[in-house]
């Protein structure tokens, strides 16, 4: 088990807070698809945008676990889920992949923006006829003189109508092999560039998502991110961050859902007990906890053997299948609790289901999990 | 057994299991032919990793260091003497 310091603590407290007050108005703008301006505003203040990032980028040089146990924090308190999606998803599309793999010079031109929450990141990765199988994306990046010249287009991009810099994922080589997928930093007000509308969804609608067009969009060389044919090395490293920032973001969620199922259970009576007190009610609270309890030690194991120069690419997928199924879980199980009151809107529980479901899809559906687990014990 | 055998004989059981050790000449492009997909580059880069004890999440990994077995073996050589990339 993990001991905390004072400062991790203080450090997840004002996330906590600041979280509290991005969600106080979650049901309104879940209504109507909103993004919190204000919210972001309060989280450009914070510092929170920078915590993995180096202080001389104005990041707080923060590491992997600190940064998850913050975030968890976050999850914990904030009732709008889409808020902190967005969160991360800004941090893990430009600012992980700058990090690790981006040059001098990108860094010192764009990890500032990041860091501050000036210039809002996105990744476009997914296309409509490439979602979980990525090899096969169409987009392609072609050199001419000192440029290269992307065209195709991109599908369910997060983040996509607020941003203003985008990791495009674009293939330069022979279409499926491990090399063919490069990775480019586009800025949005770049000639060819068009961002779709916003578009509906099921959950988390307060995190805007878009499409996104590039047509004949021309890019340096000098901004792209790793190495050229690298672009799927960069993403595996991207989404094992962004598996574990944005699902330890779900554990907070679960550890709030289920203190509040626990209070409502030993407060509601029924037939002149509380309802915790029938076993049919105890054991979704129990099995809610196992969730929690599970996704925990799944997160933070796998991010201690990241941080330990392991290999995780087994891990992460496990890690990302057990907590987003788990989230699913608990969401229906509260509802479930709440009775009548967990299925009208006004309670808010009822969000959270659409919310979770929303995570057994991105970052690798839960049948890519599964597919990829069997594939590193020799089985795909 | 020499490291690049090592690595033949690995790439050979895990990938091509319908020839032998001996008949994959160590040139031979493992990504272009197709015999290492995207998966099984990331299968690849644990294998190394655990047992050749690379960090390889710290190395600055490119497909080209995983063409050939010899480029395996270049970049195990290499990662073994830099040491993890910072």
């Amino acid at each position: 088990m993990i001991k905390w310091t004072d400062e991790q603590r203080t450090l997840r407290a004002a996330a906590a807070e600041l979280g509290a007050v991005v969600g106080k108005d979650h049901l309104e703008r879940d209504a109507t698809g909103t993004f919190s301006e204000q919210g972001w505003a309060l989280v450009r203040e914070s510092g929170l945008l920078g915590l993995p990032f180096g202080a001389e980028y104005g990041g707080l040089d923060a590491d992997l676990l600190t940064t998850m146990y913050v975030l968890e924090g976050l999850g914990e308190s904030c009732r709008d889920g889409g808020f902190p999606f967005s969160v991360t998803t800004h941090v893990v599309s430009t600012g992980v992949p700058l990090q690790r793999f981006g040059s001098d010079e990108l860094k010192q031109r764009y990890l500032p923006g990041v860091c501050s929450g000036s210039a809002i990141g996105a990744h476009a990765i997914s296309e409509p006829d490439a979602g979980s199988d990525m090899m096969a994306m169409r987009t392609t990046a072609v050199l001419d003189g000192d440029d290269y010249v992307l065209s195709g287009s991109k599908s369910f991009v997060s983040n996509g109508p607020i941003a203003d810099t985008f990791m495009v994922y674009a293939r330069t080589g022979k279409s499926g092999a491990p090399d063919a997928i490069t990775t480019f930093l586009v800025e949005r007000d770049s000639p060819g560039l068009h961002v779709g509308q916003p578009m509906g969804k099921m959950g988390l609608k307060t995190s805007p998502l878009s499409e996104l067009f590039l047509d004949g969009v021309r890019v340096p060389t000098s901004r792209v991110v790793g190495k050229v044919g690298a672009g799927f090395l960069v993403l595996d490293h991207v989404m094992k961050w962004e598996i574990l920032l944005s699902f330890v973001v779900n554990l907070g969620e679960m550890e709030h859902r289920l203190a509040e199922c626990v209070r409502h259970a030993r407060s509601r009576k029924q037939f002149g007990r509380p309802i915790g007190s029938y076993q049919s009610v105890s054991n979704k609270l129990v099995d809610m906890r196992i969730g929690v309890e599970t996704s925990r030690k799944w997160l933070y194991d796998t991010a201690e053997k990241l941080v330990a120069r392991k290999a995780v690419t087994t891990d992460i997928a496990i890690t990302k299948l057990v907590v987003s199924e788990a989230n699913v879980a608990s969401a229906l199980a509260a509802v479930q609790v709440f009775g009548g009151y967990g299925y009208m809107t006004e309670y808010g529980v009822e969000k959270d289901v659409r919310n979770a479901v929303a995570g057994t899809i991105y970052s690798g559906t839960t049948e890519i999990q599964r597919q990829r687990v069997a594939a590193m014990m020799g089985l795909g | 057994m020499s490291r690049i055998d090592e690595i033949t004989r690995y790439i050979v059981a895990e990938f091509a299991p319908d020839i032998r050790a001996d008949e994959l000449d160590a040139d031979y492009d493992l990504l272009d032919n197709g015999v290492v997909d995207s998966l099984g580059l990331l299968r690849l880069i644990g294998w190394l990793g655990e047992r050749y004890d690379l960090p390889v999440d710290d190395i600055d990994l490119a497909p080209e260091q995983f063409r050939s077995v010899r480029a395996v073996d270049a970049f195990v050589e290499s990662a073994l003497v830099k040491g993890p990339a910072l």
